[in-house]
């Protein structure tokens, strides 16, 4: 188990090793939110609906005024905070394909399967947008042009990631050292 | 003095002009590239995306390309947003832990917003000029008061010519002992002369450029008709596309010249020599020009060059390879009989010798890691006294620059607080083994 600390997410990976690595593979990782987001978005909330209430009763406003601010604070808080995600696993079964899961915290799971014949190589990449640049775990898989990501929601970080790489090639019997090293 | 190795660095090179397309600045940022890998320095290359062409992609060597998506909007460069660039440049300058920062071309929104956030994040930066440009039209103006920010606070600059250096200094007011001139450089490895000279009674005249005002077409248009009267036996081949190649047709109509002057549309860099080596004279009508490239690769593949005396042509080549005429049509008539006239006693591979002697990539490299040590043993200034370096820029210009520099630094705090630096993991460097391609073209022979 291996614990990683970003700025406001911690990730905690953990490798399962309760069943034979031959037969299934199991690798998770979770995440945990600090406080400090819910507590700026909680407050930011109250504050909005606290100053709709005021104007309704010392400026003499319209209701609507603060059902609209209710309706904006139910808006605000589930754009910033969403669906939050508990976990993220990976289960390689080297028999049959590689599972890729997601797990909510409400309790829902996605739940997505790629069979082991259709993965051409799972390749560790570095994706950049125009503010940012960091590392993904992603899988060729024949015959698609687009890239299965690994991990789908989170972004942990590439320490984490080398080892969920390095199972997916012992899995998959691509050569892990074919053409890169690191120094 | 410390006696030792040397120290290598790591340099993050900004453009908005870099492959795949082709041309000098980009050339010069590829060559200049490999051979400060082959020295054994890291480099890294910035630029904006180009179609589909985005994400970090790897060139021969190990050089590491960042195509940061961001879309060009006019003439190749970037939209200028002041501070759009500094979330990702402060990024790639953690990760890949760069310690010199090398900007090219005045003409590039990329190069200038990259250098000005390399500047607040106090790194070294070094700025390489081109071209050169004018101070009375409107575009110069400006474009010279965005380069006297730019300049004020850089470690050092690099100019291609002594001309250049002459025109960045006098448009930016930096001090002249912080500019370098190392000259460009051909690879002379490709351009060779032909194995046979064409021979024959025919003389062929090779004309390759950008079909632009200017690079001299309106000169192009009186002298060819002249000296096609002239000379009986000159052809004129003519390659490159532009928007005045429609003059160039016009004349071959109006003078019946159609067997005597080729028109091959635009050249493919790969088959500029093809065309050079087919001929004996190399004609370039610029009527600016801070260096030329040109003129080298014509001069290595064997070829008697005629030119105009502009900007920095008189310094690139010796005298005995080179007939310099004034921009005016009489006068370069004159230079092309007289060279017609040398030409029996030019030898092609002399030529290409002597080139090989006076212009390589790897020296230019070794020059540009001087200034490199130079700028690396400038002074660390804070805020404030660099901001005194601003006031001098002018009455407005200079408070508004200070005002742009202050904003840009508590951008930079704040972004500090939001993704501190500790939490972005740095690259390690990766080492591609020599017969990693030789392994993948046996798994997949080339058919």
């Amino acid at each position: 188990m291996i614990e990683f600390s970003k700025s406001n997410v911690r990730y905690t990976y953990v490798h399962d090793q309760k069943y034979s690595s031959e037969v299934v593979d199991i690798h998770h990782i979770i995440s945990r939110r600090s406080n400090a987001k819910y507590f700026f978005v909680y407050t930011t909330t109250l504050l909005v609906l606290a100053c709709a209430l005021y104007l309704y009763a010392y400026k003499e406003k319209s209701i609507s005024l603060v059902y609209c601010s209710f309706l904006f604070d139910i808006f605000l808080v589930k754009s910033l905070l969403g669906n939050p995600i508990k976990k993220e696993s990976v289960v390689i079964m080297p028999a049959f394909g590689v599972q890729l899961e997601t797990h909510y915290v409400s309790g829902k799971v996605i739940r997505y399967f790629v069979p082991i014949d259709k993965i051409l190589k799972p390749v560790l990449i570095e994706c950049v947008t125009p503010v940012t640049c960091y590392w993904t775990l992603s899988l060729i898989i024949r015959g698609e042009s687009e890239m299965v990501l690994v991990f789908k929601n989170l972004r942990p970080p590439v320490k984490i990631l080398v080892h969920v790489w390095k199972a997916l090639c012992a899995a998959t019997g691509s050569n892990e050292e074919t053409c890169a090293h690191a120094e | 003095m410390m006696m030792g190795d040397p120290q290598k660095h790591r340099i993050l090179m900004v453009s908005d002009f870099f492959y795949p397309n082709f041309g000098g600045v980009e050339n010069h940022i590829y060559y200049l590239s490999q051979c400060l890998l082959k020295l054994g320095h890291k480099v890294v290359v910035a630029t904006h995306s180009y179609g589909n062409r985005s994400g970090v992609r790897y060139m021969t060597g190990g050089l590491k390309v960042y195509y940061v998506p961001w879309r060009p909007f006019v003439m190749q460069n970037t939209l200028p947003t002041f501070y759009g660039l500094l979330p990702i440049i402060r990024i790639i300058l953690i990760r890949e832990r760069i310690t010199v920062v090398h900007g090219h071309q005045a003409f590039s929104t990329f190069c200038h917003e990259a250098l000005m956030h390399a500047r607040t994040m106090g790194y070294k930066v070094v700025f390489t000029d081109h071209s050169l440009y004018g101070f009375s039209d409107v575009g110069s103006i400006h474009m010279n008061k965005v380069l006297q920010f730019t300049l004020a606070d850089v470690s050092q600059a690099i100019c291609v010519s002594h001309t250049s250096k002459e025109n960045t200094v006098l448009r930016s007011g930096l001090p002249p002992e912080k500019v370098f001139v190392v000259p460009n450089a051909v690879d002379t490895s490709i351009f060779k002369p032909a194995v046979n000279r064409p021979s024959g009674p025919e003389i062929v005249i090779v004309v390759i450029s950008r079909l632009v005002y200017r690079k001299g077409v309106d000169l192009l248009v009186e002298v060819i008709p002249e000296v096609c009267r002239l000379h009986p036996n000159v052809r004129f081949i003519i390659g490159g596309d532009g928007p005045k190649r429609v003059r160039l047709e016009e004349m071959r109509e109006k003078h019946s010249l159609q067997d005597r002057v080729e028109m091959l549309g635009a050249v493919q860099h790969v088959q500029v020599r093809s065309v050079l080596i087919s001929g004996h004279i190399f004609l370039n009508s610029s009527l600016t020009e801070a260096f030329c490239i040109a003129i080298l690769e014509a001069a290595s593949c064997g070829l008697l060059t005629v030119s105009t005396r502009v900007g920095g042509v008189p310094e690139v080549l010796p005298d005995e390879m080179i007939v310099l005429a004034e921009p005016d049509p009489g006068d370069m008539v004159h230079a092309i009989q007289k060279a017609i006239s040398i030409l029996p006693k030019i030898d092609p591979q002399v030529m290409h010798n002597r080139m090989r002697e006076l212009y390589n990539w790897h020296d230019v490299a070794k020059r540009t890691e001087i200034v490199y040590d130079r700028a690396l043993k400038c002074s660390n200034q804070n805020l404030l006294e660099r901001l005194s370096r601003y006031l001098f820029c002018g009455a407005w210009a200079g408070k508004l620059f200070c005002l742009v520099m202050i904003v840009g630094f508590l951008l930079w705090q704040l972004l500090e607080l939001w993704q501190p630096e500790d939490d972005i993991e740095e690259v390690s460097d990766f080492s591609l083994p020599h017969n990693c391609d030789e392994d993948m073209l046996e798994e997949n022979p080339v058919k």
